[in-house]
């Protein structure tokens, strides 16, 4: 289950970076689990993909809006995207995620 | 697999809040990129996953483990997060012994309170742990 980021024991200098998950653990747990490979995995494991997925959106998020931007649009579409989906075809052993 | 696509996504409101608070504000997202940005980042974790457990492979461990994840971003070019994800987790280790201390205290208070304590609830610390009792090698193998 998700920690929430208020029992992070006072203010820290770095709050931000160090927030705990807010994607749930359990649903990144079944994408561990989908892994026929994978027999266990730490729940400290779990918790670094979560976190890692969170700075993996934002990332994705900023890089996109700066063709947005190019784009003087202030909403963020789809074809922003394109540059991401090039890289994901590479990945498409994992299946079609269409 | 059993599993389709569909069913590991991450929820909607989160993956909606997480990049509206990477952007400034004012700025929207569409739904579709929104759904694309979701399944990418599921697509992520799959990866992740499996480069993660390459290293937990060499290592000759069954467990994978948090120094597996970051080897993973290392390899998969994902350096610049290595180093939140570190302070991340350390965080989350901090406050992970603190549960564990605060449920040992409440426990030793219980127990010399009433000493039929049930301990029934002490075991979502176990469910937390993910394990497969099963191995698909008894089921089908769809590789």
């Amino acid at each position: 289950m998700g920690v929430a980021a208020e029992d992070a024991g006072g203010a820290g200098p770095c709050a931000g970076a160090a927030r705990a998950a807010r994607l749930p653990l359990s649903r990144v747990k079944a994408l561990v689990k989908a892994d026929p490979d994978v027999s266990l995995a730490s729940q400290e494991a779990v918790f670094v993909l979560a976190r890692a997925a969170e700075l993996f959106v934002e990332t994705i998020a900023k890089d996109a809006f700066v063709y947005a931007q190019q784009g003087k649009r202030k909403t963020l579409q789809r074809k922003d995207l394109g540059m991401m989906l090039c890289w994901f075809s590479l990945f498409s052993f994992l299946g079609t995620l269409d | 697999m059993a599993e389709r696509p569909e069913d590991l996504n991450l929820p909607n409101a989160v993956i909606t809040r997480i990049i509206k608070e990477a952007l400034p504000d004012g700025v929207n997202i569409s739904k579709e990129a929104r759904s694309a940005i979701s399944r990418a980042a599921s697509v992520f974790v799959l990866y992740a996953t499996s480069c993660a457990n390459n290293f937990a492979m060499k290592g000759k461990r069954k467990t994978l483990n948090a120094g597996d994840v970051l080897s993973a971003m290392e390899e998969m070019e994902f350096q610049r997060f290595i180093a939140p994800l570190k302070e991340s987790l350390e965080v989350y280790r901090r406050e992970q012994k603190g549960k564990k201390e605060a449920r040992k205290d409440k426990d030793k208070k219980a127990d010399s309170e009433e000493q039929d304590k049930s301990r029934e609830d002490d075991n979502d610390d176990d469910d937390e742990r993910m394990e497969e009792e099963e191995q698909n090698d008894e089921e089908e193998v769809d590789n």
